[in-house]
């Protein structure tokens, strides 16, 4: 160019920089009034969510990819849900590392490993915990991004089947309008009656998850997945922990009879005290300790106990409040959930519910499969999720996992069934690693061999109930997973060995 | 070990020669497949033939046939086709003759052995068990009996329907297929109950017969129903109905109207523009330096000065920018602006003119593609002439612009503009 063989470029900028009013004024008077007028042109959405947590993100990012114009509205300032921010990630964060402590503590001697002085800094812990969330949630608010989905921080709740009003969490207002709408606001923990949630000393998972020290006695009402999660968290921290359930077994009615009581066992070695079949009358948080009236469902005598903190973990339920659902007459079933069909539309046709506020588990893992389906259910007019062949996971030590029917279920349907179970002790990687509680059932057709459920408890279960989910899924025979080669040494090969003793004999055993 | 090796083969072969005279023929071999005869059953000539006719068979009892040859017609609702062997062989025995009626696929019609085996001395174990001649009967006893070529039941639970596998063959049915002979052919007609069609361990054993035939179907059955949400006993809670003020029922649908027009792929962006100040700019610098600089050199230098810090362009963001807004680092160091690569089109005429003889005179529009990624494609074509533009106003500043840019591009003339009119001299001083 001419002028830089006459003057340098540098000169002719900086000759305007230093009383620069013209230009530096002029570009965003200009960039300001176009984004505006940018923004008010584009008000109806082919997809509004209500809710960014997993059910509410995957479709977003879902319908983002597929073309559709998104808005996803969130009040909790940050994306993922209860899943992200209060509930499967901080809870595996806590988990790994107290797990980690634990070991450090207890385990470390007879593996020929001496440590000193070991010492819980709560505040890092609790810090790492935080570190992994915010990585996260930032990740999918990138991802939303990525995807071009709006991202709307506020409460939303319908003015009518077609519009939405946002009360923005920075303040002011905003009515969005979409062609479809999908209801993904998800569930909260279930309080208990006659004990006042504080979130110090009553708590939910949530406040379980951020105590600022570790509680010297700690009460888990309900011996669910998620109590006995955290009741482990606060035992491998040095809490002394009893957890309550009125059921006869721990775990949930989905899981296994015979892996929820060797579970049970296993967990009661580690420290934690069982009062099962045992009913919580009442509580009284008056006093320095909170006194808890128990009584045993069954013939028992009534008694009291005390307890610093108070973990209230007795389940959780659909959560619509402040959703203006009233506004438009949509159907709540009995227990609150949104009524759907099975194309998850609710009475109005566009608009859609899925995840926890609606009807199934109440997994992460779940909703996200409705959600990548309800959003194929609108561009393409088909979704499927196999709710028979979703996987249940409780991750203390060892880990719990399961996909499929249990025993107890097909016992109680009448349909018959062959049993095959493989321990790991018998597994040559668990032994190395002197982690060897626990077992591998599988459970199949005793005429074609087809599997029908797994169930496993032992070190690393969670990420081995992949296989059988896809066995499943594939309706596999537990001869197909039997003579399919499975690595050496591995935990996995005592679920090939499983299969084996399903449909004929194990080999190491 | 050598020698151990060459012992057993030795004496392998001295008990085969001990055994039955056909064994001499085919040395030691006793597993099920290498078995001297073959059953030959009646084929499927087509997806939906589920029986034939035979009309005649041009091989006879003992004859040889090659690979290729036509061993026999076969009548069908449609035609009369001829069924060619796949390999060499040898007729033993014709079960089902010339004008067979009504021969259901798979059954038995022949009994073929390999070429040059002597009838005689061969033992065709398909004709022991009684009864042979009618293959429609006592299928169960023979599927017991493992060795038997004819492990294959004359009842199939079939529909007679094909259903091609198009996966490969689960590990469970690919080991029963080959543990029981049965060919690919038959393999598809087996009914399959597994999901998306795949066969299933069960299918093969209820074909096979030892397990009841009902049972793959019925577990399917439980499967399907428990891969789907239970919405059937739904009790809907007593609605609390507020009164509804429900101000118009019918939202109006998205109309064509708010779409906004779609843009040409390239647009022009147009600025009026005043060279009034830069005239007399020229003409000073020439009054007092002696020196005349030329309007493109203005022009040039303006548009060097309005190219930096522009507001990003309309290409969408990368993956880095689109995290740093997430972590909130774009309001720390303001991103979004970017140099820009706009040559001004300085022009004294009206737009319409300019369009035409941009028709008329093709542009280079379809930059190069190295330069394109090389990162120099200049989005614009470059100022060419700039004569007869008049020295007050009626000017125009125009770039052309990919769809999209028309703000980035708006921003960098105004600060074209600006400069050209206002303050000029700062150019060249």
């Amino acid at each position: 160019m001419l002028c830089n063989r006459l003057l340098p470029r540098s000169t002719a900028r900086s000759a305007f920089r230093n009383p620069s009013s013209l230009p530096v004024v002029v570009a965003p008077t200009q960039l300001s009034r176009w984004r505006r007028t940018y923004a008010s042109a584009s008000e109806e959405k082919d997809l509004i969510i209500i809710g960014g947590g997993v059910a509410g993100y995957v479709a977003a990012i879902k319908a983002g990819q597929e073309g559709f114009k998104v808005a996803c509205i969130e009040k909790r300032g940050t994306l993922g849900g209860t899943c992200l921010n209060v509930g499967c990630i901080p809870s595996k964060a806590l988990l790994n590392n107290s797990h980690i402590y634990h070991m450090i503590k207890h385990d470390t001697k007879n593996r020929g490993i001496d440590v000193g002085d070991v010492s819980l800094n709560l505040q890092q812990f609790m810090k790492a915990k935080d570190t992994a969330v915010t990585g996260l949630t930032k990740g999918v608010e990138f991802l939303l991004k990525k995807n071009g989905v709006e991202y709307i921080k506020g409460t939303g709740s319908f003015i009518n089947e077609h519009e939405i009003k946002v009360d923005l969490n920075e303040g002011g207002e905003r009515t969005v309008k979409g062609k479809n709408i999908l209801i993904a606001t998800g569930s909260e923990a279930t309080p208990f009656p006659g004990l006042e949630i504080d979130e110090k000393r009553v708590v939910t998972s949530t406040g379980a998850l951020s105590l600022d020290k570790v509680p010297e006695s700690l009460v888990v009402i309900g011996g669910g997945i998620i109590g006995l999660e955290m009741g482990s968290v606060w035992s491998r921290l040095g809490s002394k922990v009893t957890v309550v359930e009125f059921l006869d077994q721990i775990g949930g009615p989905g899981m296994d009879s015979e892996v929820s009581k060797a579970a049970q066992k296993l967990l009661k070695k580690q420290g934690i005290n069982f009062k099962l079949s045992t009913k919580v009358v009442g509580g009284d948080t008056s006093g320095d300790k909170i006194k808890l009236d128990i009584d045993a469902a069954k013939g028992g005598k009534p008694e009291t106990i005390e307890a610093e903190t108070v973990l209230v973990a007795i389940g959780r339920r659909p959560y619509t409040q402040g959703l203006g659902l009233e506004n438009i007459g949509m159907e709540l079933d009995e227990r609150g959930r949104v009524i759907i069909d099975s194309e998850y539309r609710t009475k109005f046709p566009h608009i859609r519910c899925v995840g926890d506020v609606t009807f199934g588990p109440m997994l992460a893992h779940k909703a996200e499969e409705e959600a990548v389906a309800v959003v194929e259910y609108m561009k393409k007019g088909y979704g499927h999720v196999n709710y028979g062949c979703i996987p249940s996971v409780m991750y203390t030590h060892p880990e719990v996992a399961w996909v499929g029917q249990s025993e107890q279920d097909l016992k109680s349907q009448n349909i018959p069934y062959r049993v095959g179970n493989f321990p790991f002790s018998a597994n040559s990687r668990a032994k190395t690693n002197l982690d060897s509680d626990g077992f591998v059932k599988m459970l199949a057709d005793p005429e074609t061999d087809r599997l029908l459920g797994v169930h496993i408890i032992g070190p690393n279960a969670g990420e081995m109930i992949a296989e059988a989910t896809l066995a499943l899924e594939y309706g596999a025979s537990t001869e197909d997973i039997a003579r399919t080669c499975h690595a050496h040494p591995t935990l996995a090969e005592a679920f090939k060995e499983a299969a084996m003793a399903t449909h004929s004999l194990p080999i190491h055993m | 070990m050598a020698s151990l090796a060459t012992a057993c083969r030795l004496s392998a072969r001295l008990i085969a020669r001990r055994g039955p005279a056909d064994a001499s023929i085919r040395g030691f071999t006793t597993s099920t497949r290498c078995l001297v005869t073959q059953n030959f059953t009646m084929p499927a000539l087509s997806p939906t033939m589920t029986e034939g006719n035979i009309a005649t068979w041009k091989v006879k009892e003992g004859e040889s046939f090659a690979a290729g040859d036509v061993l026999l017609e076969i009548e069908t609702d449609k035609a009369t086709m001829d069924v060619e062997a796949q390999e060499d062989g040898m007729v033993a025995k014709i079960i089902a003759g010339d004008n067979s009626k009504a021969v259901q696929v798979g059954t038995r019609i022949a009994v073929i052995a390999e070429p040059g085996d002597d009838l005689s001395s061969l033992e065709i174990p398909a004709e022991e068990p009684a009864g042979q001649q009618q293959p429609q009967s006592s299928s169960k006893e023979e599927t017991k009996s493992e060795s038997s070529p004819e492990g294959k039941p004359a009842s199939l639970p079939s529909d007679g329907k094909k259903h091609e596998q198009k996966y490969p063959l689960l590990p469970s049915v690919q080991h029963l297929v080959h543990l029981h002979n049965i060919d690919p052919e038959t393999v598809s007609r087996i009914p399959p109950t597994g999901p998306q069609g795949r066969l299933l361990k069960g299918d093969v054993l209820a074909y096979l017969g030892t397990i009841n035939a009902a049972t793959p179907a019925t577990i399917t059955e439980r499967f399907t129903k428990l891969s789907h949400l239970d919405l059937s006993n739904i009790k809907v809670a007593a609605a609390k109905v507020k009164a509804e003020t429900k101000a118009e029922a019918a939202p109006t649908p998205a109309a064509a109207a708010e779409q906004p027009p779609t843009p040409e792929p390239d647009s022009e962006v147009v600025v009026p523009l005043s060279l009034a100040k830069v005239a007399e700019t020229q003409r000073r610098i020439q009054d007092t330096l002696g020196v005349y600089l030329p309007l493109a050199t203005f022009v040039a230098r303006a548009a060097e000065f309005a190219n930096d810090d522009l507001p990003p362009s309309a290409r969408p963001p990368t993956a880095d920018e689109l995290f740093n807004q997430v972590l909130g680092l774009d309001k720390l160091q303001p991103r979004g602006t970017s140099r820009g690569f706009y040559l001004p089109q300085v022009d004294a005429l009206p737009q319409s003119a300019i369009r035409a003889a941009a028709a008329a005179a093709p542009r280079s529009k379809s930059a190069d593609l190295i330069d394109i990624l090389a990162g120099t494609a200049k989005k614009t074509k470059p100022a060419s002439a700039v004569t007869g533009l008049s020295q007050n106003d009626t000017n125009v500043v125009s770039v052309t612009v990919p769809k999209g840019d028309e703000k980035r591009a708006r921003v960098f003339l105004e600060r074209v503009k600006v400069i050209l009119e206002q303050e000029p001299a700062r150019l060249v001083l």
